[in-house]
């Protein structure tokens, strides 16, 4: 049933590194050649400054959660049997906002704002694991 | 040609019944809104010129063949992709080609025949689909209980806060026979109601339903021969992607504009004789408010806690009940408080009609993509 399988990302020429890093349990992030400034989510250009030229690098991991939320009734079907779970806006150490998952536990009222994490990989579909976060 | 909008009126408006299911295609919705909107303006379909449609169920329809379909030869179009602040960007923009001769009479009309199930199986930009999707984000309640969870954190708003908004909307559409909520809401349902994405709950959501709502702009040749009152845009502006760099400022740039907006128009928040805003979720209020000068940053909550904001009370918001008690048609979200203002202000809102209305503050938000929305617009109304 297709309601079982969770939705992943529609891979591009532009986002593939991105994905295919996770499998290989690497956070990657693109990098403005011209700005030096982190981008995430993956894009043609570079939004800080225009630039056309990034490249991929590795990132620590390591972040802050900036805000989150605990999932009751999630909108597709299969996640379901995981819910409730806290979702995490986390800003990385080298700047840009990843929206992610907490790895483990935590009280369904706990307030993590400001809680330091680092990234830990999922496997959340066969052929994709993705990055989720664990308290530091 | 200086920053208001001269020479354009406002004269028709028109609300299809909300359902909370339908039979009939996006398109007769359109066809219906549009009707009645004309009809309002003792205008017909052979009178139009221009046309404006939002709708995210639409395709692979769109505007130009909207014109096919309803047989309409038009020299002015504009497709609304900017979601739910494309009701007062179309207008807006809209009103710059009747100023300028490209259009004389123009129907700008949002909707959606929307349901749970489509909502889910609607199509999403990468923002979301590729970037929070897989992740189990929740959806829109999800990225907007971060910010509420954020901005109560922040500046001390509580649940109650929000829920004074909410319980004054569905006041309001008790009054309103086409608002699909019409029950009573005390504290202790909205405190207690099923929660969705924390803190969340049930009444901080809106209902998807299917319907459509449209106004009719027409240049002062035209206004000044028909039989309605006369309403005029005085001031007005969208941003988008405000700011760039930051979602969470708790901004989506209406600050960017009100103060041109304030000027064009010669009034201000104090002069408005209600405010009809964009409320996918009452956090979402909270932040039009202060971007539009009715309460400084973090300070919404305490203006709703010193007003009453039923049509009765000293700052209506919402007055026909909102997308949290009215229904929320899709794209049509974007529209409602535009035909609210109108009807409003042609003092043919029957129960809920706020005394002598004379001057409207309407605001849109929409296009939501990674983490917020992206584009956000508002104008004020004023009757002549
Ligand atoms: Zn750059």
């Amino acid at each position: 049933m297709a309601n079982d399988l969770k939705p992943m990302p529609r891979l591009t020429s532009i986002n593939r590194p991105f994905f295919e890093a996770c499998n290989a349990g690497e956070l990657r992030l693109q990098r403005c050649t011209a700005c030096a400034k982190h981008v995430y989510f993956p894009r043609v250009c570079c939004p800080h400054c225009g630039g056309g030229a990034l490249e991929w690098v590795a990132v620590s991991g390591r972040g802050t959660i900036r805000t989150h939320t605990l999932v009751r009734r999630p909108q597709h079907p299969s996640f379901f049997p995981e819910a409730p779970y806290h979702v995490l806006a986390v800003t990385l150490e080298e700047g840009p906002l990843m929206y992610s998952r907490l790895a483990g536990e935590a009280p369904e009222d706990a307030d993590l704002i400001g809680r330091k994490v680092r990234v830990t990989f999922s496997q959340e579909a066969p052929g994709q694991k993705l990055p989720f976060f664990e308290l530091a | 040609m200086g920053p208001g909008y001269e020479g354009v009126y406002v004269v028709g408006t028109g609300q299809t019944t909300y359902e909370k299911k339908t039979d009939k295609p996006v398109q007769r919705l359109i066809w219906e809104a549009s009707n009645l909107a004309l009809r309002s303006a003792g205008l017909g379909f052979r009178d139009v010129d221009g046309l404006g449609v939002t709708a995210f169920t639409l395709g692979p329809d769109n505007v130009t063949t909207m014109t096919e379909h309803m047989g309409l030869t038009c020299r002015w179009l504009f497709q609304g992709l900017y979601g739910g602040a494309s009701g007062v960007s179309g207008m807006l923009q809209a009103a710059r080609a009747i100023q300028h001769g490209d259009a004389e009479v123009v129907v700008i009309v949002a909707a959606d025949a929307f349901d749970v199930t489509s909502h889910m199986n609607m199509s999403r930009n990468p923002g979301q689909h590729d970037y929070m999707g897989p992740w189990g984000y929740g959806a829109a309640n999800g990225i907007f209980a971060m910010h509420t969870r954020l901005y109560m954190k922040e500046f001390g708003a509580t649940r109650e806060d929000f829920g004074r908004l909410c319980i004054a909307q569905r006041e309001n559409a008790m009054l309103n026979p086409n608002a699909l909520l019409r029950t009573r809401m005390g504290m202790e349902d909205y405190l207690n109601a099923r929660p969705v994405a924390d803190p969340l709950r049930l009444f901080d959501c809106v209902l998807p339903c299917c319907g459509a709502d449209a106004v009719v702009l027409a240049s002062e040749a035209v206004a000044r021969r028909l039989d309605v009152p006369l309403i005029r845009i005085l001031g007005g502006g969208e941003v988008h992607n405000h700011p760039a760099d930051d979602i969470y400022r708790f901004s989506a740039g209406w600050e960017t504009f009100a103060g041109r907006m304030w000027n064009t128009a010669g009034l201000g928040p104090r002069d408005m004789d209600f405010v009809q805003l964009y409320d996918d979720y009452p956090l979402m209020e909270f932040v039009q408010l202060e971007g539009m000068g009715f309460a400084p940053r973090g300070g919404a909550g305490t203006l709703i806690r010193d007003n009453d904001c039923t049509v009765r009370g000293t700052l209506p918001i919402n007055t026909g009940g909102g997308q949290l008690s009215a229904g929320q048609c899709g794209a049509s979200g974007g529209m409602i408080g535009v035909y609210e203002a109108v009807t409003q202000l042609r003092h043919e809102a029957g129960d809920r009609q706020v005394p002598d209305a004379r001057h409207g503050v309407v605001a849109g938000y929409g296009q939501v993509s990674y983490g917020r929305g992206l584009s956000a617009s508002a104008c004020v109304l004023g009757r002549e």
